[in-house]
């Protein structure tokens, strides 16, 4: 027979793939109070945001169910994250992020920033039209090894460059790998900005971004 | 219709408008035509102030003129010159940040997007008369996030955009006739956002996102509703302003952001109204489909064919749709603003050499950039573009 929290667990997986918004937080409740911790539940949402993911990847989802899941991911998170007071896992890694200046759309932006963040990274969100000085304060700020930057115009690839000039100059180049993301960019642009990765899909660039934590390590 | 009378190259065997005819039928013209779409380009490459060249008529007739004279020429104009800002936002149905307004001096046009639409609207459109609704929802919504229609209410309104068609006819009239008499053919004479976009748009992202799931059904009930008034309002104006052809604006239903059962069930029976009526009237239809329509082509293969342009920004790939759709509708495009901005003339032409030869085998296509040529675009870049179409382009 299935205990309560088995029961409470499965209505919140439920919940979560059938992007009942509306119903999530009352879930949550109930979970929490069959004795649920809550880093299991943050747990949980990882794993249904992983899972929704490689549909995403494998074109069974689309962007209504990754903004869905996104803003799932943001309520559970607001309401469990001031019960954990102690305990909590430990960031996989930090991600500075923003849309350069020249540029004021967010969508992209926000998008990669609620999936890396259930995936495990810290994320350090400039916002948009965001001078390339401020992105390399933060990186200083934070040591942050990975710079998220979303261009949907071509307005923004002054700026873009500059950010690299700028971490040349001050010697932060090796130590930040660069990922630029949006419907404007191609992969010509690895060569011709010098940057380390390019995608159109938010989730890619999750995985892109695993992909250098785990490369830095492993160096 | 006003034919034009010059051809554009001495080696040309038919003019631009029996071209742009050819290649939307299929045909295969004497020469690939093509397309300069340089409204955010024309400013910067004339060193004109863009908050001038946005509100002031005259500025921005010289600088397109002044484009064409350095850079052309080319077979078709694309005129996006909005005279009037309520105009602007009544087609677009965006709210739209100005230079030297909310923007700088030097900086074009840029979206800011909320959600100005309510679940509410949605209902309210379906008690709408289907031969206004269309009409009468965008007039509504655009007291909501238009500075010019603020607080005009529902009867001070109509005046208000009236004057402002007036003055894009006027506009219209004397702007074209200078490319019209240089052998140009004129791209539309009408443009709109679609319905099922305009919601996307106006109820923001995230709002919209949850409407998909929890109320689809009135979506495309909404979408369907609005589209007979979207058409004939689009052949009205189309036929006021003198150029037979509407470029429907479908900046949200790619599988960039919807799935494709969505597009089936909710977008296409609302699109397949307009564009039937359009052809119906004896106009062209210029489909805008930025982003990836590559799982679309299936359904979109239910329209009618030899008929429309199916315009496409670089994240479709072309050469798939030339295999897939390019027996059904004229392809355009797609020559993509990144290499058009960081590229070299060698790249430019390559690119360019590499359309015409697949997408343009056998007729049926278009040459132009993937969307808008960007303001920062290289003119050599440019020129690599005009000339790859003299190069190459002859059949």
């Amino acid at each position: 027979m299935e205990t309560e929290k088995e029961v409470g667990m499965k209505g919140f997986r439920d919940a979560f793939q059938a992007f009942q918004i509306d119903s999530i937080e009352k879930e949550v409740d109930k979970i929490l109070s069959s004795g649920v911790a809550p880093q299991e539940i943050l747990n949980e949402c990882q794993k249904r945001m992983e899972e929704i993911g490689t549909k995403f990847e494998a074109g069974e989802y689309f962007l209504p169910e990754l903004v869905m899941a996104g803003e799932i991911f943001k309520k559970v998170n607001a309401k469990i994250k001031p019960l954990m007071t102690s305990g909590r896992k430990e960031a996989i890694g930090k991600i500075v992020l923003g849309t350069p200046k020249g540029d004021l759309h967010n969508l992209g932006k926000d998008i990669f920033g609620i999936l890396a963040e259930a995936s495990g990274f810290d994320i350090y969100d400039l916002g948009v039209d965001v001078p390339p000085e401020a992105f390399i304060r933060k990186l200083e700020e934070t040591g942050a090894p990975i710079l998220g930057i979303s261009v949907l115009l071509t307005s923004a690839f002054s700026s873009l460059q500059e950010i690299v000039r700028l971490l040349e100059e001050k010697g932060m180049r090796d130590r930040v790998s660069i990922i630029v993301g949006g419907g404007v960019t191609t992969r010509d642009m690895i060569g011709r900005f010098k940057i380390d990765a390019q995608t159109r899909d938010a989730y890619e660039g999750v995985r892109i971004a695993q992909s250098f934590i785990i490369h830095r390590e492993e160096a | 219709m006003r034919k034009p009378i010059k051809k554009i190259y001495e080696k040309d065997r038919m003019t631009a408008e029996e071209r742009l005819q050819m290649v939307v039928g299929l045909g295969q013209p004497d020469r690939v035509p093509l397309s300069m779409m340089l409204y955010n380009y024309a400013p910067f490459h004339t060193g004109i102030k863009a908050s001038d060249y946005v509100t002031k008529p005259d500025v921005y007739m010289q600088a397109m003129r002044k484009v064409y004279e350095d850079l052309g020429p080319w077979d078709i104009y694309y005129n996006i010159n909005p005279v009037s800002r309520l105009i602007d936002s009544f087609v677009l149905m965006m709210k739209l940040l100005y230079p030297g307004d909310e923007l700088p001096d030097d900086v074009m046009t840029q979206i800011d997007e909320y959600e100005y639409m309510k679940p509410e609207d949605y209902d309210e459109i379906l008690k709408m008369s289907f031969y206004f609704a269309d009409t009468v929802f965008r007039a509504k919504m655009i007291t909501r996030f238009c500075k010019e229609a603020k607080g005009a209410g529902s009867l001070r309104i109509w005046p208000k955009l009236g004057w402002g068609l007036l003055r894009q006819k006027m506009f219209w009239s004397r702007d074209w006739r200078w490319f019209r008499e240089r052998g140009l053919v004129v791209q539309m004479g009408y443009q709109a956002e679609m319905p099922f976009d305009v919601f996307s748009m106006a109820r923001a992202v995230v709002p919209f996102s949850m409407d998909l799931f929890q109320r689809p059904d009135i979506i495309r009930r909404a979408a369907l509703r609005l589209a007979p008034s979207f058409a004939e309002s689009a052949i009205l104006f189309a036929r006021i302003m003198g150029a037979p052809r509407v470029q429907c604006y479908m900046h949200r239903t790619s599988n960039s952001f919807i799935s494709p059962r969505h597009f089936e069930q909710l977008v296409f029976p609302g699109v397949e109204e307009i564009v039937c009526r359009i052809i119906d009237a004896g106009m062209t239809p210029l489909l805008h489909c930025d982003g990836d329509w590559t799982k679309n082509f299936k359904v979109l293969r239910r329209l009618p064919a030899k008929k429309i342009i199916l315009e496409l920004d670089g994240l479709t790939d072309i050469f798939r749709a030339k295999e897939e759709i390019g027996d059904v509708m004229c392809l355009f495009g797609d020559v993509p603003a990144e290499k058009l901005v960081m590229g070299s003339p060698q790249e430019v032409d390559e690119y360019c050499h590499r359309l015409i030869e697949e997408v343009g085998k056998g007729g049926g296509f278009i040459l132009a950039a993937g969307c808008e040529i960007p303001y920062n675009a290289k003119p050599e870049n440019l020129k690599a573009m005009v000339k790859a179409v003299c190069k190459y382009g002859y059949y």
